[in-house]
């Protein structure tokens, strides 16, 4: 199989020559290979290269992209004040909504900065370059999600009470232009949307209000890009069978679920996960990025990629992933010992 | 209205009957001591007792916290003039790289609501400007916060700086990445993993 059919098979919970291998490696790679960091992230050619020279290495069954997007290209595009330091992500300087009146402004906004043409030219790149054999994914991010990089994530959890019209009116604006973003990404070649929906977890908002003000905008983004063609793979932290927002995602046209584990009081058992979702959907594991992984030893390491893979045991539908964003500080024998361990891994 | 009819309008976020209530309990003559400590301070903690167990969120923390600011500025002018002392000065601030705001901004709500002083450094810290705030407000804890993996590296070097300045404060580090293995190993004198346990481990370390 290669890597794009090993994938595909685990989306769709068909048996696989092996675990599929698809880590939140891009901010490492960046570090590893990169021309500069920031160039890796956002320009073209540079972030082509340090893909292409990281697959060669690893061997990752997909090319994932979008940190930069994510992180300084969508908000700049909405109007946010963004600096793009050299050797770290983008910054927010300054949030572009205040008021119910800036909204107006948001909703005729052009998502196709130049910017954000070089990052497509870069995913176009990959495209060719890899011909189809390896799947491409990009980082993404939800209305709400967006919301609070516009209006300052503060704000938005207190217009919840305050103003929830706002939020209501602000995610309204932005589904379109999200949509927009995501054609824009499918055009260029992403096969798979990562669908970041970070701030509206279970671990800041309760499941009363991710049904009233999250759940619609979300259906309505990722069912149009799952019509459009991409695989639509939420992520989100916290324990989201409890939330019920698992069940509210199985509503829509997800292909996957990505839980993340960033704090640990709250690492949802995949197995737990698994009986939850049965045979609808697929499942991306969630290794800690902040544990072994950055701090320990190749060794332990090891051992926990060794736990994860075993404790998934033939399980249908699984693919080895890190529960988000793996650091560029990772030490980088400890991100091969990890990859190795997939790589060679083989359930009894 | 009664020490506990003030604890109730915090737990449901009701601004105005916080503010009346303390004024009617000033009126009344209650010892400043109790309406601070047994409504006010008593209610947002277990605002924090109730998000640690899943049960409030982040938007109902931030409701609870402005009820209670609310009584707190009616207290103000007493809390100044009467024995009620602040228990000392914490600064805290997100560290440089990192515009997340919203665990640090919890955090010192909460810090405020246990009686210290607290300097909200903002987001995008850089080291320099913990070490220098440290020094300008005598402060007795520094709390730093990070949401990326990205900008953990920053986080131990705030850690370092602080250390070589030989500034006599306390750093505690907490963010949804960050971990007491983390923690101990950049030399933080602390870790919390959420705001309520942040609180109790400022009051554990400003009383050493």
């Amino acid at each position: 199989m290669n890597a794009t059919e090993r994938m595909n098979a685990a989306i769709n919970l068909k048996p696989v020559d092996r675990v599929p291998n698809a880590p939140f490696y891009e901010a490492p790679i960046c570090t590893y290979f990169g021309s500069t960091f920031r160039a890796a992230l956002l320009e073209d050619q540079a972030m082509a290269d340090a893909h292409l020279a990281a697959l060669d290495e690893f061997r990752f069954d997909w090319v994932m992209v979008g940190m930069g997007l994510i992180g300084g290209i969508i908000p700049e595009a909405l109007d946010c004040e963004v600096s793009f330091p050299e050797d770290v992500f983008p910054v927010i300087e300054k949030t572009t909504v205040e008021s119910m009146k800036d909204v107006e402004r948001i909703a005729k906004a052009d998502v196709h900065t130049d910017r954000m043409e070089r990052f497509l030219k870069g995913v176009s790149i990959l495209k060719k370059e890899l011909k189809g054999e390896v799947p491409i994914a990009c980082e993404y991010i939800s209305p709400f999600t967006i919301a609070t990089r516009l209006r300052g994530t503060n704000e938005i959890m207190a217009d919840m009470y305050d103003n929830p019209e706002l939020v209501h009116t602000l995610q309204d604006a932005l589904v379109p232009l999200d949509i927009e973003i995501g054609r824009a990404l499918i055009e260029a070649g992403v096969d798979y949307i990562f669908y970041g929906a970070d701030m509206e977890c279970p671990l800041l908002i309760s499941p009363n209000h991710y049904r009233e003000l999250v759940h619609e905008p979300t259906a309505k983004v990722v069912n149009e890009l799952s019509r459009l063609g991409a695989r639509v793979l939420p992520h989100m932290c916290g324990d989201i069978i409890k939330a019920g927002i698992v069940d509210m995602l199985l509503e829509t046209d997800i292909s996957g679920i990505m839980p993340g584990n960033l704090t640990q009081a709250s690492v949802l058992d995949l197995r737990e996960l698994k009986e939850k979702v049965g045979d609808r959907t697929c499942i991306f594991d969630n290794i800690n990025p902040n544990g072994p992984l950055l701090i320990g030893k190749p060794e332990e390491v090891a051992t926990e990629t060794r736990a994860h893979l075993e404790k998934a045991g033939g399980m249908s539908g699984y693919i080895f992933s890190t529960s988000g964003t793996t650091s560029p500080n990772t030490p980088r024998e400890n991100f091969e010992a990890m990859n190795r361990e997939v790589l060679n891994f083989q359930w009894a | 209205m009664a020490i506990e009819d003030i604890f109730e309008a915090v737990l449901t976020f009701n601004k105005v009957a916080v503010a009346e209530g303390v004024k009617a309990e000033l009126d009344a003559g209650t010892e400043i001591d109790s309406i601070l400590n047994e409504a006010l301070i008593g209610a947002l903690d277990v605002v924090g007792k109730k998000f640690s167990e899943g049960e409030m969120f982040v938007p109902e923390m931030l409701q609870a916290a402005k009820a209670m600011k609310a009584g707190l500025e009616v207290l103000k002018p007493y809390l100044r003039s009467e024995s009620v002392a602040s228990k000392g000065t914490v600064i805290i601030g997100t560290v440089k790289g990192d515009q997340h705001d919203i665990g640090k901004n919890l955090v010192a709500m909460m810090i405020e609501g246990a009686g210290f002083e607290v300097v909200d450094m903002g987001v995008n810290v850089d080291a320099d400007r913990f070490v220098k705030a440290v020094s300008e407000h005598n402060a007795g804890v520094l709390c730093l916060s990070a949401l990326l993996t990205t900008t953990m590296p920053a986080m131990e070097n705030a850690v370092a700086v602080i250390k070589k300045s030989g500034l006599a404060v306390k750093t505690i580090i907490g963010g949804a990445p960050v971990t007491v293995t983390f923690a101990d190993q950049v030399g933080a004198d602390g870790y919390s993993d959420d705001a309520p346990s942040a609180v109790e481990l400022v009051r554990k370390l400003m009383a050493t």
